[in-house]
């Protein structure tokens, strides 16, 4: 459905994408996951007829987004991070205005508004002014309004960015069934966990490039060994920082209060080693637990040392 | 027959404001002050000061009341038109407009239309007001129908200008002052830039013809024709046509030079095509700038 090939964009020296390579088949939804700045808007942008690209290809459903781009916004439907919003335009008649553009009016219009809005959930609010509903709200009104041309690949920017717990719940649940209704879905989010349990994709893009990309099971199991050990203290914290400095199996160490994160590639038998270290440098350990393999921690540990900015 | 998607919604957008209201009452409401006015100075003070009714002046109402009609134009269309494509980033919904099916033109076009037909709106609503010469008589249909395609011509050429900064600056504000600002420069800038080509061109006389001044008048030869872009010259012409004699409009080109009866005969119309060209330029230019995948102009030279 969609197909990237050395997809590069610079904005004056700075290289927003390197040669990005990505590929989402049809039915799939696929994460983009990455840190501010990785590159994630940018290709969205440019999927959606947005911005040009300076060199690379992007195919949507057989057609080429740079010799082609008129054919390609009929096949996308996007729904950028932001919300803006018509006074004066009742939420119908913004859903009836954008199928307009699509030559889609009169009664059939209406129906097809009617239904869409049915979708996200917003059944009654027809007569409601856009300007007056919640974010949530109009969300779900915007993510129908991409949906009204029946497009081939939903291309969804942030769709739960500043949403209270419920209304990402009733987002969820939309592109949920979105997706049974074999909807092909591009979608960013800083809300990792959330991610895991919707995609049946997930690519994650660090400074312009696609790191690492597959299934979520696939991407875990591949680096499942380098989820993050987590150990606790009641004293000697600093010798054990010394201890684990001194280890080149350890990547990274985060240090907190009365605890340290690490990033440990080896296998259990170093890790066993490594405790035993730390105890007799006098570390007191009160626990030492490798945490269950997750996006967060995959995602952490790929953007280690980068810019981080995860919320749950 | 299929409207454009965004000439529509402006159209209900705007219908529903208040500030359409507002305009409405204002437009007619100065309109109204200004016959009334032109009504007092030609019945009223005549007669009672002066004991006679001129009747032969009687078509001064008219002038007035369009004149005052025409600056109305001037003014209201700018502020109609700079906020078109820079309210829509403002409001964060071009993006939106511009993954769809619609191209940038078309955006455009809408965006124009919706602005003339308010200001056609405002033209028809204004009817009764100018009704007021056919009273007394003088002004036939064509000369309405002739100043209602001004207005209109007058409102694409400085809706272009306006949608074209809209399209080029990304706050309102910006498109705003710059489009008032075109403005002055082809309303009192063209004349400046005559006066000054006249001044340059009669101290050069003075000085080949030593300190005596000569009798002739400086001629500032086809840089008079830069008026054709000046609205109110182009109003100027048409009245001259309707109500006038056309000696004003030669006298006043004269102040700068010569122009050939045949292009001050045609004038008014030739300035017409020209600010429609002009505008029809300036749009698509405005379209080239709103497409987001649009080449550069130029290209910057590569640093070494």
């Amino acid at each position: 459905m969609l197909l990237i090939k050395n997809l590069t964009k610079k904005y004056g020296k700075f290289t927003a994408l390197d040669n990005l390579n990505m590929e989402i088949k049809k039915g799939e939804i696929f994460g983009f996951v990455g840190p501010n700045g990785a590159g994630k808007t940018t290709t969205m942008r440019i999927v959606s007829g947005l911005l040009k690209t300076d060199s690379g290809t992007v195919n949507v459903d057989g057609v080429d987004a740079g010799t082609n781009p008129g054919e390609l916004k009929s096949k996308i439907g996007y729904m950028p991070d932001f919300f803006g919003v018509y006074d004066n335009l009742k939420a119908l008649e913004y859903m009836e205005f954008y199928a307009s553009i699509y030559g889609i009016t009169g009664n059939k219009a209406k129906q097809l508004c009617l239904e869409l809005m049915d979708l996200v959930q917003l059944t009654d609010q027809g007569d409601s002014y856009v300007d007056e509903m919640s974010r949530g709200m109009k969300q779900r009104l915007c993510l129908a309004r991409s949906l009204v041309h029946n497009p081939r690949l939903l291309v969804l920017d942030e769709p739960a960015s500043g949403l209270d717990p419920r209304a990402r719940l009733e987002m969820k649940d939309i592109l949920k069934e979105l997706h049974n209704k074999g909807k092909t879905i591009l979608i960013s989010s800083h809300i990792l966990p959330e991610l895991a349990q919707m995609c049946t994709n997930i690519g994650i893009i660090e400074k312009g490039k696609m790191v690492v990309s597959g299934t979520v099971e696939e991407i875990l199991s591949a680096r499942g060994t380098a989820s993050p050990i987590v150990m606790k203290f009641t004293a000697g914290q600093d010798r054990a920082v010394e201890v684990l400095k001194q280890n080149s199996l350890v990547q990274n160490i985060t240090i907190r209060d009365n605890s340290i994160s690490i990033l440990f590639k080896g296998n259990e038998t170093e890790e066993a080693d490594i405790l035993a270290a730390m105890i007799q440098s006098g570390a007191m350990l009160s626990s030492f637990t490798r945490e269950e393999s997750s996006l967060e921690s995959l995602f952490m540990q790929i953007t280690a040392g980068e810019e981080q900015e995860v919320s749950e | 027959m299929r409207f454009n998607p965004v000439y529509r919604k402006e159209l209900k957008i705007s219908i529903r404001s208040i500030r359409t209201a507002i305009i409405l009452l204002g437009y007619n409401g100065i309109l109204a002050l200004f016959g009334l006015f032109a009504f007092y100075v030609t019945f009223e003070y005549d007669s009672r000061y002066g004991g006679t009714v001129d009747y032969a002046s009687i078509l001064r109402i008219y002038a007035i009341i369009t004149v005052a009609e025409f600056g109305l134009v001037l003014f209201t269309v700018p502020a109609l038109t700079a906020a078109s494509i820079s309210g829509e980033r403002e409001r964060q919904t071009l993006e939106i407009l511009l993954t769809t099916k619609l191209t940038p033109l078309q955006i455009i076009l809408g965006k124009l239309a919706s602005s003339i037909s308010m200001m056609i709106f405002l033209a028809f609503s204004s009817l009764p007001i100018l009704a007021i010469v056919f009273t007394i008589g003088g002004v036939t249909l064509r000369d309405f129908a002739e100043f209602m395609l001004l207005i209109v011509v007058t409102a694409v050429f400085i809706g272009s200008v306006g949608i074209f900064f809209s399209t080029l600056f990304k706050k309102t504000t910006s498109a705003t002052v710059s489009t008032y600002g075109v403005l002055l420069v082809l309303g009192l800038g063209t004349l400046a830039v005559l006066w000054a080509i006249r001044l340059i061109i009669q101290i050069k006389m003075k000085k080949f013809s030593g300190d005596v001044m000569p009798y002739q008048t400086p001629d500032a030869g086809n840089w008079i024709l830069i008026l054709l872009i000046n609205p109110a010259v182009t109003y100027f012409s048409m009245m001259e046509d309707q109500i006038g004699t056309g000696s004003r409009l030669t006298s006043f080109f004269g102040n700068f030079g010569t122009v050939s009866m045949e292009i001050q005969k045609y004038w008014f119309f030739i300035s017409v095509f020209l600010q429609l060209g002009v505008s029809a330029f300036l749009l698509g230019i405005s379209a080239r700038l709103l497409n987001p995948l649009r080449n550069r102009f130029y290209r910057k030279k590569k640093s070494s």
